[in-house]
Formats: C-alpha cells, sequence, structure tokens
C-alpha cells in the first residue's frame, strides 16, 4: 500500500534513496522475467531468452537515476510546500497572540511606527535635498564659480572678471553670468510680484534645459537695446497662461516694460530655485569696473574635467588677473563648488543631524520594543516550556518568534510610512523657505525601500532578541517553577536593566541636544534688536519707478502720498520709510570715504588713490532712511538730529550714523560734521555731512553683532532698487494691515504689496533655530516618554518577580516605606547610570550642534545639568508606581502562590 | 520496419500510457504488452523510456501506483488512473487527433 507522504513524514519512514532503487528494481526485474518468458514461449533458450528481455530493457542505470532525480524533487517541493504551510501556521499563531495581549500588540507597533517614521519623514527630505541627483544632465558637472577676495571671501563676479575668466579658462565647456531680481507684473491692472533672473548667453547650455515649448534666446535677442524677450516658468504658464501655447509670442508687462514670451521651461527645472521669468543679460549695459561684483557664475565642467582641476583652472586665471591688474581688482583668487552642494550647503549638516537623531529614536524605540518582548517572552515561558517539550524544535521556535516581530515590524513600518507622509507635511508647513529643493519632495520607492529596510532590520534583531531570550534557561525548571513565579531570573533583569540603561543614555542626548538649541533659542529671542519689535508693520512695496530724468520725482511723489495715507490711518504713531526690510539680507555694505570738507571736489582719477588711503576711508553698512523711520522703530538718537523737512534734494546732503561706526571710525572725537562720500554704493558722488548718531541695530542678523552703518537721507538719495519698505508704527493692537493694503492701493494698483509684522520677520529670520529646535525637542520629547515606559515596566517586572523575596521582608516586619525604597533605588539606579553615560554621550557629540547655538556652549553646564537631572526626577516618578505596588503586596497571597 | 516508441513525438508515449490504463490497472509489461499489440507491431516501446514515462506520471499525479500480485502469483506493482489523469487523457487525446488529422490533410493533398 502506498503511504501518503503526510503520513510517512508524521511517523518518520525512511524515504531513502535504498528503498526507492529497491522497489524499482523490484520492477524491473518483474518485466524482465515475463519478457524472458514470453520469449521462451517463442522458441528462444533460456540464457538466449533473459539476454534479449535484458537488451530490450534498455539502460536501467539511466532510468535509476532519472528516478531517483525525480523523487529528491518531489521531496523538495514537499519540503517548501511544509515551511510555507508552518510560516501560514506562525502567521496564525502570531495574530492570536497579539489578539489576546492587544495592549502589548498596540504599544509596540505605535513605538515602532513612532521610531519608522520619524526616521523616513526625515530621511525623505534628506533624499530629496541631499541625495537625489539635480534634474539636468550630468548634474555632477555643474558648478558655480566664486572670486575670493584677500581674506578668502566669496566674491560675486563683476563683468570684465567674468570675461577674463571666460577666455584664461579651459575647464569649461560652458560659462554664463546670472542675476536674481524681484519685480512685478502686472495681470489685469493686479501686480504680482514675481523672481526673475537675468541670465547671460550660455545659462542655458550650462543646465542643458530645453524648453518643453517655444524656444530659448535667439543670438539677435541677446543684444544691447534689444526688444525685451522672456523664456517663463512651468509654474507661471500654467497660473498666468492656463497652459495655454498662445503663450508663446504673449506680452507681459513688468513695471513699465513689455516683455515678449518666448518660450517655456519645464517643470522642476528652475533655475535659481523659485524663478518664473528669465530675460537676456546682454540687453544690459556691462558695467567695466572690476569692483562692481553683481554678478553670479556657473559653468558646465568639460567632459573627463574634474572639480578640482576646473577649480585650479579657474584659480591661475584669477591669480593672473590680479597679477595684471594689482588693486584694480579685489579678486585675488576663485573657487568652485559643486552646484548641487551650492545650494543644499547649508541644510545638508541640519538635515544629517536631523537624521542622526531619528536615528537614535528609533534606537530607543527597538530598545523598548525588545524590551516589551523579553518581558512576554517571560510570561510565555510556561508556554514555550511546553512547545519545546513536545518536540518543538529550537529552529522552528526561533521562526515562529522571527515571525511575531516581523508581524510587529510590518504593522509598524506601515503605520510609520503613514506617520511619515503626516510628518512631511508638517515638516514642509514649518519652513518650506527653509529647505531648498523643496518642491522635489515626496515618498518615493528609495523612501519606502528605506522604510521596509529600516523595519526588517528591526524585525530581525528583535526576532533574534526574542529567540535568544526563548533558547536559554532550564526548561525543566521553568516548568517547574512556572507555577510560582512569572520570571525567568535575574539575567532577565539585567539585560533589561541595560536596555532601559541604553534607552535613557541616548534620551539624554536628545535632550540635551534640545535643551542646548532651546537655551541659544531663547538667548536669541530675548536680544535686544536696538529698534522696537511691537506693534510695527513693514510694507514691502515694489514702485518701478522708470527710468530717465522724472524718477527721482516720480518716486518721492508716490512715497509721499503713501506716507501720507498710512499717517492717516487710526491708531498709527509714525510712518517711516527705508530700502531695504529687517533681516532681509538686502542692505549693501561696502567702502566709503572721509574727505576734509563738503566743498572739496575729488576728480575720479583720484578716487582711487584715495580709495587705497587707509586713513581715509571706512566699512559700513549703507542704508536709506527717512527721518520717521528712527521714530518708527524707536531707535534712540545719541546725538546731533535727525533728518527732517529742510533735508530735501537739492539741500545739503547729510547722513546719520550708527554708535558703531562712530566708535570705529572717530574714537574719542564727535563725528557730527564729518564730511563722507559713500558713491560706491548708489553712484552718487556727492559729500555728505554727519548730522546725527543713533543706536545700534541688529537689523542684518538677529544673532550678529550690529556692524557699523551709514543711513543717508531717503529724500536726497532715492536708490536705484525698486523696493520701498514703508515702517508703520502703531499704538499697539490695531489691525492696520488690512486698512494700510486698502489705503495704498488707492494710490496705486499696480504696485505689488507685501506685509509683515516686524514680529514675523523676526520669527523668518529664526526659521532655521526654530526648526531645529522644535524636531530635536519632539524627538527628544518622544525619547523621554518611551525611556520613562521602559523604566516603568522593567521596574514593574523587577516588582513582580521578586515578589517572594519582598512578601518574606514583609512578614519578617519591614514597613511599606522600607519595600517602596527598595524599589525606587533600583530606577534611579538605573537612571543614574543612564544619565551618566548620556551625558558624557553628550559631551562628546554636542558639539555638532557648533554654528547652531548663539552664545551658549555645546558643553552649557545649565542644559546638562537641568536636563540630567529630569530625568532622574522622571526615572523616580516611572519607579514610584511599581514601588508603591509592591509595598501593598499581600506577603500571604504571594507566598502561596495566588 | 517497426517504430522506437523514442523516435515517436515527445509526449506521445504519456498519452498511450494513459490510454492504456484507461481500461484497467496494469503493471509495466502489461502496458508495454498492451501497446504494441494495439499498434500492430508498428511500435517498439523501449522498456526502459516506458518506465521512466511512468514514474514522471506518477509524480505529476496523472496515476498512481500499488503493488499487488500478477496473473502468476508474483510480486508486480499496478498503475491505475487518477481523476487528474483521466482529464488529461480527454484532453491530450483530442489534441493528438486534431494533430494527426491536420497532419493528414497535408500529406493526403500532396
Amino acid at each position: 500500500m502506498r503511504i501518503p507522504v503526510g503520513v510517512r513524514r508524521a511517523f518518520r519512514l525512511p524515504s531513502s534513496r535504498a528503498r526507492l532503487t529497491r522497489e524499482l528494481d523490484d520492477e524491473v526485474r518483474f518485466h524482465v522475467e515475463m519478457r524472458a518468458t514470453a520469449l521462451r514461449e517463442q522458441g528462444y533458450s533460456e540464457e538466449q531468452a533473459y539476454t534479449e528481455a535484458l537488451r530490450r530493457f534498455g539502460d536501467v542505470d539511466d532510468l535509476r537515476n532519472y528516478c531517483v532525480s525525480i523523487e529528491v524533487a518531489h521531496m523538495q517541493r514537499a519540503h517548501l510546500r511544509e515551511q510555507m504551510y508552518s510560516v501560514v501556521q506562525d502567521l496564525r499563531f502570531a495574530l492570536r497572540q497579539f489578539r489576546k495581549s492587544p495592549g502589548f500588540a498596540f504599544v509596540a507597533t505605535l513605538t515602532l511606527a513612532l521610531g519608522v517614521g520619524a526616521t523616513t519623514a526625515i530621511f525623505s527630505v534628506v533624499n530629496g535635498v541631499v541625495l537625489r541627483p539635480l534634474p539636468f544632465a550630468h548634474p555632477e558637472q555643474i558648478v558655480q564659480l566664486w572670486g575670493l577676495d584677500s581674506k578668502g571671501h566669496q566674491l560675486a563676479f563683476a563683468d570684465p572678471t567674468f570675461d577674463a575668466v571666460a577666455t584664461g579658462t579651459g575647464s569649461f565647456s560652458a560659462l554664463a553670468e546670472f542675476g536674481g531680481y524681484e519685480t512685478s507684473i502686472v495681470d489685469d491692472g493686479e501686480a504680482v510680484r514675481v523672481r526673475a533672473a537675468s541670465v547671460s548667453k550660455g545659462f542655458f547650455d550650462v543646465l542643458q534645459v530645453k524648453p518643453m515649448l517655444g524656444r530659448l534666446f535667439a543670438p539677435e535677442e541677446q543684444q544691447l537695446g534689444a526688444p525685451r524677450a522672456v523664456v517663463i516658468s512651468h509654474g507661471l504658464w500654467v497660473r498666468r497662461f492656463g497652459s495655454s501655447p498662445s503663450a508663446i509670442g504673449a506680452t507681459l508687462t513688468a513695471g513699465r516694460t513689455p516683455m515678449t514670451v518666448i518660450g517655456v521651461l519645464p517643470d522642476g527645472r528652475e533655475f535659481p530655485a523659485g524663478t518664473d521669468v528669465w530675460s537676456a543679460r546682454e540687453t544690459f549695459e556691462r558695467n567695466t569696473s572690476y569692483t562692481a561684483h553683481n554678478w553670479l557664475v556657473i559653468g558646465r565642467a568639460k567632459n573627463g574635467v574634474t572639480i578640482d582641476r576646473a577649480h585650479r583652472d579657474l584659480s591661475m586665471a584669477l591669480q593672473r588677473l590680479h597679477a595684471s591688474l594689482g588693486d584694480a581688482t579685489w579678486t585675488f583668487d576663485g573657487t568652485v563648488v559643486g552646484l548641487r552642494e551650492q545650494i543644499i550647503g547649508r541644510i545638508k549638516p541640519l538635515l544629517l543631524l536631523l537624521l542622526g537623531a531619528s536615528g537614535v529614536l528609533l534606537l530607543i524605540a527597538c530598545a523598548n520594543v525588545a524590551n516589551l518582548l523579553i518581558a512576554r517572552m517571560a510570561v510565555r515561558e510556561n508556554e514555550i516550556a511546553v512547545r519545546v517539550a513536545i518536540g518543538a524544535g529550537r529552529a522552528r521556535l526561533a521562526q515562529q518568534l522571527l515571525i511575531e516581530a516581523a508581524l510587529l515590524s510590518a504593522v509598524g513600518c506601515a503605520g510609520g510610512v503613514l506617520l511619515a507622509l503626516a510628518g512631511m507635511k508638517v515638516l514642509l508647513a514649518l519652513q518650506p523657505a527653509l529647505i531648498p529643493r523643496v518642491g522635489e519632495l515626496r515618498i518615493d520607492s528609495t523612501v519606502l525601500a528605506f522604510a521596509i529596510l529600516v523595519s526588517a532590520s528591526t524585525a530581525i534583531v528583535l526576532g533574534l532578541v526574542a529567540a535568544w531570550r526563548a533558547g536559554r534557561g532550564d526548561l525543566r525548571a521553568a516548568l517547574a517553577q512556572s507555577q510560582r513565579t512569572q520570571g525567568g531570573g535575574g539575567a532577565s533583569y539585567r539585560i533589561r536593566g541595560s536596555l532601559v540603561v541604553v534607552q535613557l543614555a541616548m534620551t539624554v542626548v536628545l535632550l540635551i541636544g534640545a535643551g542646548l538649541l532651546a537655551r541659544s533659542f531663547v538667548r536669541l529671542m530675548t536680544l535686544d534688536p536696538g529698534f522696537r519689535t511691537h506693534g510695527v508693520v513693514v510694507a514691502n512695496l515694489a514702485f518701478d519707478a522708470g527710468s530717465g530724468a522724472g524718477k527721482i520725482a516720480r518716486r518721492t511723489q508716490y512715497l509721499d502720498e503713501i506716507v501720507e495715507r498710512a499717517r492717516a490711518i487710526p491708531g498709527v504713531t509714525a510712518v517711516g520709510v527705508s530700502n531695504a526690510e529687517p533681516f532681509s539680507g538686502g542692505s549693501s555694505n561696502g567702502t566709503f570715504l572721509v574727505l576734509p570738507g563738503t566743498d572739496v571736489k575729488v576728480a575720479p582719477q583720484d578716487l582711487e588713490a584715495m580709495f587705497r588711503d587707509k586713513a581715509h576711508t571706512g566699512y559700513a553698512t549703507y542704508r536709506l532712511a527717512s527721518g520717521d523711520y528712527f521714530r518708527a522703530l524707536q531707535i534712540p538718537l545719541l546725538s546731533g538730529r535727525l533728518f527732517d523737512d529742510g533735508d530735501r534734494a537739492g539741500a545739503p546732503e547729510v547722513a546719520i550714523i550708527n554708535a558703531s561706526l562712530a566708535r570705529k571710525q572717530w574714537p574719542g572725537e564727535s563725528p557730527l560734521g564729518k564730511v563722507i562720500e559713500f558713491g560706491n554704493i548708489d553712484g552718487d558722488l556727492t559729500p555728505m555731512s554727519v548730522v546725527g548718531v543713533v543706536g545700534d541695530t541688529r537689523e542684518e542678523e538677529l544673532a550678529a553683532d550690529p556692524l557699523p552703518a551709514i543711513y543717508v537721507c531717503d529724500r536726497q538719495r532715492p536708490g536705484n532698487g525698486p523696493d520701498i519698505n514703508v515702517i508703520i508704527a502703531t499704538n499697539g493692537g490695531a489691525p492696520v494691515i488690512g486698512a494700510a493694503r486698502q489705503a495704498f492701493r488707492q494710490v496705486r494698483t499696480d504696485v505689488p504689496m507685501r506685509f509683515s509684522t516686524v514680529e514675523q520677520i523676526i520669527a523668518r529670520s529664526v526659521a532655521s533655530q526654530r526648526f531645529m529646535l522644535l524636531l530635536v525637542g519632539v524627538f527628544g520629547g518622544v525619547a523621554l516618554l518611551l525611556a520613562t515606559l521602559g523604566v516603568y515596566s522593567v521596574i514593574s517586572y523587577l516588582v513582580a518577580q521578586r515578589g517572594r523575596e519582598i512578601s518574606i521582608r514583609v512578614a519578617l516586619g519591614a514597613r511599606a516605606r522600607d519595600i517602596e525604597r527598595l524599589v525606587i533605588v533600583q530606577g534611579v539606579a538605573l537612571a543614574l547610570i543612564g544619565a551618566a553615560l548620556g551625558g558624557v554621550a553628550a559631551f562628546a557629540s554636542t558639539r555638532v550642534l557648533g554654528t547652531l547655538l548663539y552664545s551658549v556652549s555645546a558643553t552649557d553646564p545649565i542644559a546638562f545639568a537641568g536636563v540630567l537631572a529630569g530625568l532622574c526626577a522622571v526615572a523616580l516618578a516611572a519607579s514610584y508606581l511599581p514601588a508603591r505596588r509592591a509595598a501593598r503586596l499581600e506577603p500571604m497571597d504571594v507566598l502561596r502562590g495566588g | 520496419m517497426p517504430r522506437h516508441a523514442s523516435d515517436l513525438l515527445h509526449g506521445t508515449l504519456d498519452v498511450l500510457i494513459l490510454k492504456t490504463l484507461s481500461w484497467d490497472a496494469m503493471h509495466g509489461y502489461a502496458i508495454a504488452e498492451w501497446i504494441e499489440k494495439r499498434a500492430g507491431g508498428e511500435l517498439v516501446i523501449v522498456d526502459a523510456a516506458l518506465y521512466k514515462a511512468l514514474h514522471r506520471l506518477e509524480d505529476g499525479g496523472s496515476i498512481t501506483s500499488e503493488w499487488g500480485l500478477s496473473d502468476n502469483n508474483r510480486r508486480a506493482r499496478y498503475y491505475s488512473l487518477t481523476a487528474r489523469g483521466r482529464a488529461q487523457l480527454r484532453a491530450q487525446a483530442a489534441t493528438w487527433k486534431r494533430y494527426a488529422l491536420a497532419v493528414h490533410r497535408i500529406l493526403e493533398t500532396a
């Protein structure tokens, strides 16, 4: 009788090759003998019949091998099926286990989801911003070029310097100048602000971008005075032209200049980021000065040219230029930076730091789940002992525990990806302007692969931990004792204790990082910027006054009307005007001349010589201000006077300086009445007399010390840029933005406006610090929560395990308070070890925060002490609950085994 | 001249075995005899190939085997058709008939 495979295996019957060949041989022998008999009947002799029968049968060895190979394949398939079946069985079993203890399953998967989610969210940003190549052909060949001044600071290029680089280097297949600016397009009488870039020939060759519609600039459009043609972004095409092909040839009006749309770039290929309009740089005059550092330069390295070689090439060309020109150029040397590095350089360390922090969080989550699993193993020791006793092998047991861990991790991973999706939205909502390439972010296959990899590794680690725990220990002892104790002895406590210590240590590192960032942030926010921040609104107006003779008059007239209307708004106390928004980085700085008197006229040829004379020059930030600017921002007047109505165009020109400049330029004497010339910035060579000194302000960057500054009178030197910033001070609380917008629109509708409170502007300026603080803080908080859970569960476990000992102590007369102390000491011991380790680790690692910290040392004792003390307090609280439970144990119940 | 079954198209032997077993359970020798008799001596089965086919078919679940006693009271392995084998026979026989008919038509028209 043929025995079914399953039954045979159940009784471990030999299904060996020997049996198979024996049966086959029997079969063959029967056949050959039957044949021989038949042949004998046909008249063959006994021997002949047998020989002929064998010959007719054919190759017996071959048949035997064939049948063995069939059987082997059959066995393999059966084995595989059986394994699959056991996996399914284990999955079902795991699901049953989780249904039996939903609390454990929920906490474990949630913990994993948190870890995986945080890590995946940050990784998706790292992937999109740092790892993914730029969306251009051979992006590794694209570089940004920089000049270097005598101190090695990066400098933008002046036109002739760029020309010298273009002719003096051989490493680049294309080079281009470009400059970004803001302009406004009038659309249905309503002005919209857009970012524009003026780009030279070769710009699109460097990027190797082709238009998706229309064409790029033709040579006749790249000439001085040529009619303005523009290439627009995909985004503008969609917004403004509704994706219509008729956009080509349409006219856009920017300011007063009509521009013809000739092409549309593909989506996502905008460079510089956010640009909507590209115009040909050649339509503007070239500036012959070697010190007008107005242009950024990108280039594409030729095939096979390394960044290093391009760098040496550029460096040599600029050094030659400096050698031939001497002081006429301030560009001493040059350097190249990969375009991607250039774009992401500032954010990259922050993102990697966050990735590290989220990784630490993931480790903490893993430790927590491992801890939970070990606790469950202790509870299930009984069940496992029984399973081993009835014949489950170690491998089978390990497989089952691995599958449980894998199931946990799979659910955790799915939850983590969902959390990551939500987290990414939050990340982007928090600060899109901070992260470059933000439009390219998404959860793609790389990110999913990352999440799955992370989850698979956690599954394997967790499963191995569980299997290792299950695989050790004396089973008979476990079975014998399991009626009386719930635990698996001291070894288990030691492992769980060490896991908690590691958790605590990593939590300390995260919390100290968050603490340092928080202290630094508080320092920043409590800094006195030197001007009023509350109740002040800044209206940024992009007024294009056109060009030519009437420019100043048009601008002044417009401004007068605006200021007058702003003053009329109820609640407004002062209205000032400036050229640059605070913290916008928009102010210029440069070298000014100190003249002996107002009537001195300097011939242009002597200017060079005077500039080289350090005794008669100074360096300052250039700002444009009206008299009420200082009143609106409450910048104190220290001596002299502010600008007044007498300071008009045509009147003797005046300037106000800040205290820093007064100290630096004229120490020990009054700067009032000194005469300076600052034509280097605005091209106006008229000398100005210093009439006042005002307090220092931190208008460039909150964290930077105030710079020496010169304020010129807005009426006398209206500047070249279209940006006007109207500072509207209120008596607090009054919502003036709506009223101001309405009032300003009555003056002109085609001027784009942007309103912000100074508080908003300050918040924007510290966005990266806030971003880091928030994320590291959240990570630290979650880590603390997990670590608290860890301490709580391990101490609870300890209490359960030592229940007998505690009961005996109580029976022998120990008081509740003694028992509580006994338990709490354990928790505090864990906390102290964890805190000590974490403190050391933080001491070694917080310096990575370096530049993010403002006037707080990376080893700030207050942050360290605060976090360590806080952690010990939390650990104390987490051990108190189990301690109370221990103190209330009924000794007789425990001792009876109840 | 009788043809060796190994010359036949691949799968021919399988369908012949299935057909043979559709009458009754048989041992290998009886199958060979039955096919040769039915083919009127036109086909000679290579015995080793027959047993290969039998074991292959058994592994595939088309036939099953058990040890029994032969007419002359000797231990022999009897093969019989399973339900799956019966279905396979129906399908393959139909295919074969169509195929043979097609070849036949071509040869006749030439």
